[in-house]
């Protein structure tokens, strides 16, 4: 999957380097802007209140 | 496939030898597959790794951006405006605890404890299942809070610090009121309600006063039960023109 990823970037062995870089930044602010926090409520980690529910 | 990967691998290198591209042969299928379920288990280890980072850092600055932003308004708000009929804004909060024996300064207090609310790192007073009974109203009754054990600002995350005798201080605009922790209940059920009662029977009080509760999950980092800390009113101050503090937060 990476390595696939890798041979279809262009440009020389930097350049490669450069938009992999760039491509990881853009998944983590995805997770963390709309992934994680669509994620978060589902899982039991933070309920602090005591109520009926 | 083979030919791409030839072409891509020699465009730097002027004369690459017939050697390692022999060596580059494509794998088998059954070798591409163990491969490419590999790639997805480190890509689901990183992603949940991410995760912890998200809930316990990012969170807690993203909350805690809002809550000083509030807070600064809410402050601002004391001091401009005069007070007046109405002057119980409770949209913007209503003041701010200090729980010396927690050390992490002041927490803002809302309206609500919907989790909206509480990601802002404030803590909220319960208008649901039981309301809160607000102390400048002077009436008996129990102020019922609740607030994030981690991430999201984490204010109450050191809720276990507290023991009996310590202070809760609550600022409001013009008045401090100092309470004291009486009672203690390391671990109850999410559904225990009766905590929030206006005369706390569980913390073995019986006639009506001026109690305070607060209320965050534990253990840290799950929501399995809850941890409460009761505390009774010892003596509301005057806010002077200084706002200097009660005792208990010198």
């Amino acid at each position: 999957m990476y390595g696939w990823i890798w041979r279809h970037l262009p440009g020389n062995a930097w350049v490669k380097a450069l938009i992999s870089l760039a491509l990881v930044l853009l998944v983590v602010y995805v997770l963390f802007q709309y992934v994680f926090p669509w994620a978060e409520p589902l899982l039991p980690f933070n309920d602090v209140t005591v109520d009926n529910q | 496939m083979n030919v791409a990967a030839t072409t891509d691998g020699t465009q730097e290198g002027t004369d690459a030898p017939a050697a390692p591209l022999a060596r580059r042969r494509r794998p088998g299928p059954v070798a591409m597959a163990v491969s490419f379920f590999g790639e997805l288990l480190i890509t689901a280890g990183l992603i949940l790794g991410l995760f912890v980072v998200y809930s316990l850092w990012w969170t807690n600055v993203v909350a805690d951006r809002k809550a000083d932003k509030e807070a600064d308004r809410v402050r601002d708000g004391w001091s401009h405006q005069a007070t007046g009929p109405g002057a119980l804004n409770t949209k913007n909060g209503i003041g701010f605890l200090h729980v010396p024996a927690m050390k992490n300064g002041e927490i803002l207090v809302e309206k609500g404890t919907s989790t909206s609310v509480l990601n802002n790192g404030v803590a909220g007073y319960y208008t649901d299942p039981v309301k809160a009974a607000l102390p400048m109203t002077g009436k008996k009754g129990n102020f019922t809070l609740a607030a994030h054990r981690d991430g999201h600002g984490a204010k109450f995350h050191n809720i276990d610090k507290l023991r009996k005798g310590d202070p809760i201080v609550f600022e409001t605009k013009d008045k401090w009121y100092v309470y004291k922790v009486y009672d203690i209940l390391d671990e109850t059920s999410k559904y225990n309600v009766k905590v929030l009662s206006q005369i706390p029977k569980e913390s073995g009080k019986t006639k009506a006063g001026h109690y305070i509760t607060l209320t965050t999950c534990t253990p840290v980092y799950t929501s399995r039960y809850r941890y409460v800390v009761w505390g009774e009113l010892v003596r509301v101050d005057k806010v002077d023109s200084n706002r200097t503090p009660p005792k208990e937060l010198r």
